[in-house]
């Protein structure tokens, strides 16, 4: 069939990217069908060029950041005890295939700060402005780091763990009882089962 | 407008034009949050001089929902409610990248038959949702026709997402591991479970055969307009190299020339299994994204017509946990929406809710091009340049 053919063709292009990025860099992993580089902060920059320039790499998608912490106020904690800190998170691609790489780095929240990536690909504008307002990660040599969503008078960074959602401390979420306790004759789900 | 407005095809404005040098000075204009032409609230604050716009910004925020916030509480089978109301011109389709990495993390097998129902109700919200703009784009540059008859042909596809979803903006239809069994059909016995209305697979083709003439029709009356393409063509180009470096998807990249789209690259529905095309546009300009855009949506009535013929039978569900429980990974799944790529970036901690959800929406991307093309423009090219970006601002704040 020409679909079959088609699939196992992108299939061996695909680990043959795989490979090659896990060849030049040291930190990887793949999971769930999602590369992701780990590099340190000081290579941020050079990571990215080189994968723009040797990677082809040329379609930026989005990034971003994680508030690791074990101390909460909204959400559940990670299982296993974390290192505080922040992650901040890339992710560029390939307009020619489904390729597709996560690059991430790790900075620590007393000294919240990394090079900005706008001269590389000056679609991170308006990404690090979003990152800047959210978890108060300083972006240097940022062309306009403003707020981007929230008003200028704004105080606090509301995707910090450590940020309160105030309309679940005022009035707790409904849907928390129909999460556990059915009855079991009314789960449609269990009976359908191939 | 730049094609008419050249001072060397009309001769006798330049006979008539004086030599004398006027001072002129920036004019601050602000245009929104209320305009019809910002789809939402969308603000620019933009510095005219005379009619040439030097500079814009655009201000954000006036839709800003935090849904990256409110996921962080809310469990996975409560995040797709949610993430209906991002894109609401094609709520489904928002449904399908997250539902798919939740799945992809649970290691879930989801049947055939769910899968296909999942392709064709996208692919409808995909038509609809170009109806809406085949029907604003030109309203916005003055021609009131399209509008009326791309809101009743739409109404026709939104009928039957309705029959089978019971919504015809916010669906809330996927279910982690299939589909919901249609509304009232209910938990009957094990064999007699009713997926899709009875009358479906008749009226999905009526309809579509009405879309396959809306669209000659619309290619008629839109694009054979002189009007229209004096308005559109060679105005707001964009390049390619420019569309990749902001993350421009969708359509818009397509328009300029890049022949991207995850539906072909991608496999999180079956879509290799239907023949179809990816139009893909010459110039950039703001024609080639309406073109794109129209071509598209018989492509998509193509897929639908397809999948109806070979609709395969079975179960709708996977077996799943009665208490969803996503163990402990990172994914990142995007597919092709109508506006262009949609992704989250799923972290789990092997909760009941995900621990972080990085949202990546089509429209965010795709005006943050807005400065870049709007400089040196004129002001009624402005419009014609948002019309056809086609975003919705809440795509864009989330």
């Amino acid at each position: 069939m020409k679909s079959g053919e088609k699939k196992t063709l992108n299939q061996s292009d695909q680990n043959e990217f795989i490979n090659s990025i896990q060849s030049s860099f040291k930190n990887t992993s793949y999971n769930f069908d999602t590369l992701k580089i780990n590099v340190d902060i000081s290579s941020w920059i050079d990571t990215h060029k080189i994968l723009k320039k040797d990677f082809n790499l040329s379609f930026f998608n989005w990034l971003s950041a994680v508030d690791w912490d074990n101390e909460v106020k909204t959400g559940d904690a990670p299982k296993e005890p974390v290192t505080p800190s922040f992650e901040i998170l890339s992710c560029l691609s390939q307009t020619n295939s489904n390729n597709l790489v996560i690059s991430s780095t790790v900075i620590s929240k007393e000294n919240a700060e990394i090079e900005s990536l706008v001269d590389v690909f000056a679609g991170a504008n308006w990404h690090e402005r979003e990152a800047y307002e959210m978890f108060g990660i300083n972006f240097l040599n940022h062309p306009n780091l403003t707020k981007l969503y929230l008003p200028d008078d704004y105080e606090g960074n509301p995707l910090l763990k450590s940020f309160e959602l105030i309309s679940r401390e005022v009035k707790p979420w409904p849907g928390d009882v129909d999460v556990e306790g059915m009855p079991e004759d009314s789960i449609v789900v269990e009976e359908k089962g191939s | 407008m730049s094609q008419t407005m050249d001072p060397n095809n009309m001769p006798f404005l330049s006979e008539a034009s004086v030599s004398v040098e006027i001072e002129t000075e920036d004019m601050t204009l602000n245009i929104g949050p209320q305009h019809p032409s910002t789809h939402g609230v969308l603000r620019l604050v933009a510095k005219v001089n005379g009619e040439k716009i030097s500079s814009v910004e655009p201000v954000l925020g006036y839709m800003h929902r935090g849904y990256e916030k409110l996921a962080e509480v809310r469990t996975y089978p409560q995040v797709t409610t949610l993430v209906n109301r991002i894109d609401w011109v094609s709520g489904f389709a928002n449904e399908i990248p997250f539902i798919a990495g939740a799945e992809k993390l649970m290691e879930i097998e989801v049947p055939e038959r769910a899968q296909y129902i999942r392709l064709i109700l996208t692919e409808m919200a995909r038509i609809s949702s170009h109806f809406v703009f085949n029907g604003a784009f030109p309203l916005e540059i003055g021609a009131l026709t399209p509008i009326f008859l791309a809101m009743e042909d739409r109404e026709r596809v939104l009928d039957l997402l309705e029959s089978v979803t019971g919504g015809r903006f916010h669906p809330n239809f996927n279910r982690i591991g299939g589909v919901k069994p249609v509304a009232g059909a209910g938990p009957t016995t094990k064999k007699d479970i009713q997926d899709l209305p009875a009358g479906f697979y008749h009226d999905t083709k009526v309809a579509m055969e009405k879309v396959l003439k809306a669209v000659d029709t619309f290619e008629d009356l839109i694009g054979g307009n002189e009007v229209f393409q004096a308005r559109t063509k060679k105005v707001g180009v964009l390049t390619k190299e420019v569309a990749e470096e902001y993350g421009v998807s969708g359509p818009i990249l397509r328009a300029s020339g890049v022949e991207f789209d995850l539906r072909k690259q991608s496999d999180y529905l079956p879509y290799d299994k239907f023949d179809f095309e990816i139009p893909i546009g010459e110039n950039g300009d703001c024609f080639d994204r309406w073109s794109v855009r129209t071509s598209e949506m018989r492509e998509s009535a193509k897929i639908i017509l397809q999948a109806i013929e070979d609709m395969p039978s079975g179960p709708i569900q996977a077996k799943v946990p009665k208490v969803i429980k996503v163990p402990k990974g990172q994914t990142y799944v995007r597919a092709e929406n109508p506006k262009g790529e949609m992704g989250y970036y799923i972290i789990s901690e092997g909760g009941l809710g995900p621990y972080r959800l990085k949202i990546r929406t089509a429209s965010f991307s795709n005006i943050s091009i807005l400065p870049i093309m709007l400089e040196g423009a004129l002001l009624p090219d402005l419009i014609a340049i948002m019309g056809s970006l086609d975003f919705v601002l809440g795509d864009v704040d989330r």
